[in-house]
């Protein structure tokens, strides 16, 4: 804070200038930093920050949750709709550990996250004692970057570093461990805060090299079937529009990956679906035709590629990324380039050849048929008497014109959302794609609701995961915030059924359960809730909740033995992806 | 099975050996030796390590992992006729009276070896060179009981005139 220090300055010399204590330097620190909203839980070992925040409620506005790992998911929803890292307060110890999985749930998915955990005092360290837990050492394989603050003097250094790296380059979360002492003690120097712009031994590279960039037009321009696949890097460089362009230019076909959907709108002429274990026939089947890929900041995760060793065998492979770790991690590249997306993309167009690529484009739709025919007119056209979670996705996206921003958990109803909500606009879809964390779905959608309050945010959620983080909804009735959720319930754990009816001899092992009344709980927490399950009466209770103003729950009772498909077996190669 | 030799330049971080350990244990990769050691530049470490593969891929993926680490400053692997390398070993033998007396000039001549310490029914010999050659001296020193032997991990330096300023041309750092 340069005021701070301007004031210092202009104290008289013979005056001792007061200085801050380490919590008021990492609330000022947030100040300076922009940070808005952070989610947190108090504790012992973080007390002294938390009093300090009690002074700058007029500035940073904290949201209490209910559970630790709802701050982290709500501090990751916030993050993927604003692109700035969220934040997430918690204690030491337990207060700690619960925050694991959000972290590495955000590792995963590349999501900037700032994670200030308090420790014990610094003469207690490594003696067991209350609540203390070696923290860094845990979280050191799931974060970005971690650092033990045990000097006041050190915070606004280290706080600018851990908002750098959390949200430059492949951004991640980065975890500051803060001893009680620390926080509690008065800085010797006046509080000076300089943003981060750089670290010696860390500079992401956005630029790309020309060279590969030619690489790269060379083969692009030779191609006779290129394939774009397009994942989160997109969305995370805000490079639609960059892709946009290229597409058109260029008339290659794209493919979203599951984290990289929405970043063309469904309707996009070259839009063809996405790739993946349940994504369309055409996306992942065609992979095997064409002769050349160009992946654009996605990584090539096994639920993308099935079998590896059979996956795209025949065609070369322009990797774009900004991470040079995943280049050759899974796929061997021929054309590397190793850049953010938006400035390849701006450095590609130039060079790449005008093209159509029309009857590369129709094969694509000639699958589309098939499996409209084999899937899709069953989940959306049916006589049945129960409503199947794909035509209350596809309804509810029609209502909302694709506009709305979906917030799925893990699952079945994951897959149908990424199925049949046909997004409009980029930037339109939370998930938790790598880790596949049961739970994420509430905490994230409310923290999404907070860092976009002006989009529609709709969490989709499985009656399985909703348990998981259920108590969040305390959060989201305090808060007052209108985040819509539809409990698509089959009173199964349906992904893990369906697996074991397909590959596990319909030995259903420990997947039904017995659910509590959602609506009694949920009005129970001051939230309004209905539940739906004639489909007479779907259109109708979907209407009312996009209607409310409040925070609303729609129960949707669906089938209860449904399958999602297509389905690429776990392991084998694409080619063998099942329709039913 | 090859050998490589990573060089890992880091920022003198707390913590930072564990970070990089981590990158081998999940990817099941073994550690042969290990040595970490302050450079002629301050504030600048460095780790020496030693595994064996049979899989160059496998170790350009850990390399590039290595390298993702934000404390990292550079990496480079090594294959054994890239570099010059060495390692120490102690032997500490029992010499009792009337036991079999040691050839101290075929030690210091024949084995590029000496006595570093002597004890009253003891001796402690110290041998560099190669892991070859320590396991040869070894296989000699048998000839006499041998209390304890340990031997360091690897140390190593590239077949280059390039020196240690020119893989961090960027930064400002200070000399020792």
């Amino acid at each position: 804070m340069a005021n701070t220090q301007t004031m210092t300055a202009e104290m008289p010399m013979t005056e001792t200038p007061k200085f801050l204590s380490g919590a008021q330097a990492i609330m000022q620190c947030l100040v300076e930093n922009n940070v808005k909203t952070i989610f947190g839980y108090p504790g012992g070992a973080i007390m002294p920050t938390y009093d300090a925040l009690y002074d700058y409620q007029d500035r940073i506005k904290h949201i209490l949750v209910r559970h630790e790992q709802g701050a982290g998911h709500a501090a990751q929803g916030y993050a993927r709709m604003t692109g700035r890292a969220g934040v997430a307060m918690v204690t030491s110890g337990p207060g700690a550990t619960n925050l694991m999985t959000p972290i590495a749930d955000a590792l995963l998915d590349s999501t900037p996250m700032v994670c200030l955990v308090g420790q014990v005092k610094a003469n207690l360290l490594g003696t067991d004692a209350f609540q203390e837990c070696d923290i860094i050492g845990m979280s050191m394989p799931v974060t970005k970057w971690n650092y033990q603050i045990t000097d006041a003097d050190e915070i606004p250094e280290i706080m600018a570093k851990a908002f750098y790296i959390a949200e430059s380059g492949r951004p991640g979360p980065v975890l500051l461990d803060i001893t009680r002492t620390a926080q509690a003690d008065i800085m010797t120097k006046p509080f000076f805060y300089k943003p981060c712009s750089e670290i010696v031994s860390y500079r992401p590279r956005y630029i790309p090299k020309q060279s590969q960039v030619e690489e790269a037009a060379k083969l692009i321009n030779a191609a006779q079937k290129p394939y774009i696949f397009a994942g989160h890097g997109i969305l995370i460089a805000k490079a639609q529009e960059e892709l946009d362009e290229f597409a058109r230019k260029t008339g290659i076909p794209v493919a979203t990956t599951l984290l990289g959907m929405s970043a063309l709108p469904h309707n996009h002429p070259n839009y063809i679906g996405w790739l993946g274990m349940h994504g369309n026939y055409g996306a992942n089947v065609l992979t095997d035709e064409a002769d050349l890929i160009i992946a654009i900041g996605m990584r090539f995760d096994d639920r993308v590629t099935g079998d590896l060793s059979k996956f795209i065998t025949q065609a070369k492979i322009v990797h774009i990324d900004i991470d040079p770790a995943e280049i050759n991690k899974n796929v061997k590249a021929n054309a590397p380039v190793v850049g953010d997306a938006k400035e390849a993309l701006k450095a590609l167009l130039p060079l790449v050849k005008e093209r159509k690529h029309i009857e590369w484009l129709a094969e694509f739709k000639r699958y589309d048929e098939i499996e409209f025919e084999k899937v899709s007119k069953r989940d959306l056209f049916h006589d049945g008497d129960q409503i199947k979670m794909g035509e209350a996705v596809a309804l509810l996206s029609k209502k909302t014109k694709g506009e709305a921003v979906t917030v799925t958990d893990v699952g079945q109803h994951q897959m149908i959302v990424n199925r049949y909500y046909e997004y409009m606009k980029p930037n339109s879809l939370v998930t938790s794609g790598g880790a596949g964390t049961m739970g994420f779905a509430l905490p994230a959608a409310f923290g999404a609701k907070v860092g976009a309050p002006d989009r529609e945010v709709i969490a989709l959620i499985g009656d399985g995961g909703f348990q998981m983080t259920i108590q969040e909804l305390g959060t989201i009735a305090q808060s007052g915030l209108p985040v819509k959720i539809i409990i698509l319930n089959n009173n199964f754990l349906g992904m893990v059924r369906q697996w074991q009816q397909l590959f596990f001899d319909n030995r259903y092992s420990f997947v039904e359960l017995q659910n509590p009344d959602f609506i009694a709980i949920t009005k129970g927490f001051g939230i309004d809730a209905h539940k739906v399950s004639d489909r007479a009466e779907l259109s109708a209770e979907l209407d009312k909740m996009l209607a409310a103003t409040t925070p609303y729950l729609l129960e949707i009772v669906c089938e209860k033995e449904e399958n999602v498909f297509p389905m690429v077996p776990a392991g084998m190669s694409v080619a063998s992806i099942r329709l039913e | 099975m090859t050998t490589y030799t990573l060089s890992i330049f880091t920022t003198n971080t707390i913590g930072l050996l564990n970070r990089i350990t981590i990158i081998f244990t999940r990817r099941r990769l073994n550690i042969e030796s290990l040595t970490v050691c302050e450079t002629e530049r301050k504030g600048v470490s460095r780790f020496t390590i030693v595994l064996r593969h049979e899989s160059r891929e496998a170790v350009e993926k850990l390399v590039r992992q290595i390298r993702k680490v934000v404390d990292v400053l550079a990496v480079f692997g090594y294959l054994d006729h890239e570099i010059v390398f060495n390692e120490i070993a102690l032997f500490k033998l029992a010499t009792p009276l009337g036991g079999t007396p040691l050839n101290i000039k075929e030690i210091n001549l024949d084995w590029n070896a000496k006595v570093v310490h002597w004890g009253l029914d003891y001796v402690v010999i110290e041998k560099n060179g190669t892991e070859a050659e320590i396991a040869e001296f070894y296989q000699y020193m048998k000839n006499w009981e041998i209390l304890e032997y340990l031997k360091s991990g690897r140390v190593a330096v590239g077949k280059t005139e390039k020196g240690l300023v020119e893989y961090l041309p960027e930064a400002d750092w200070e000399t020792v």
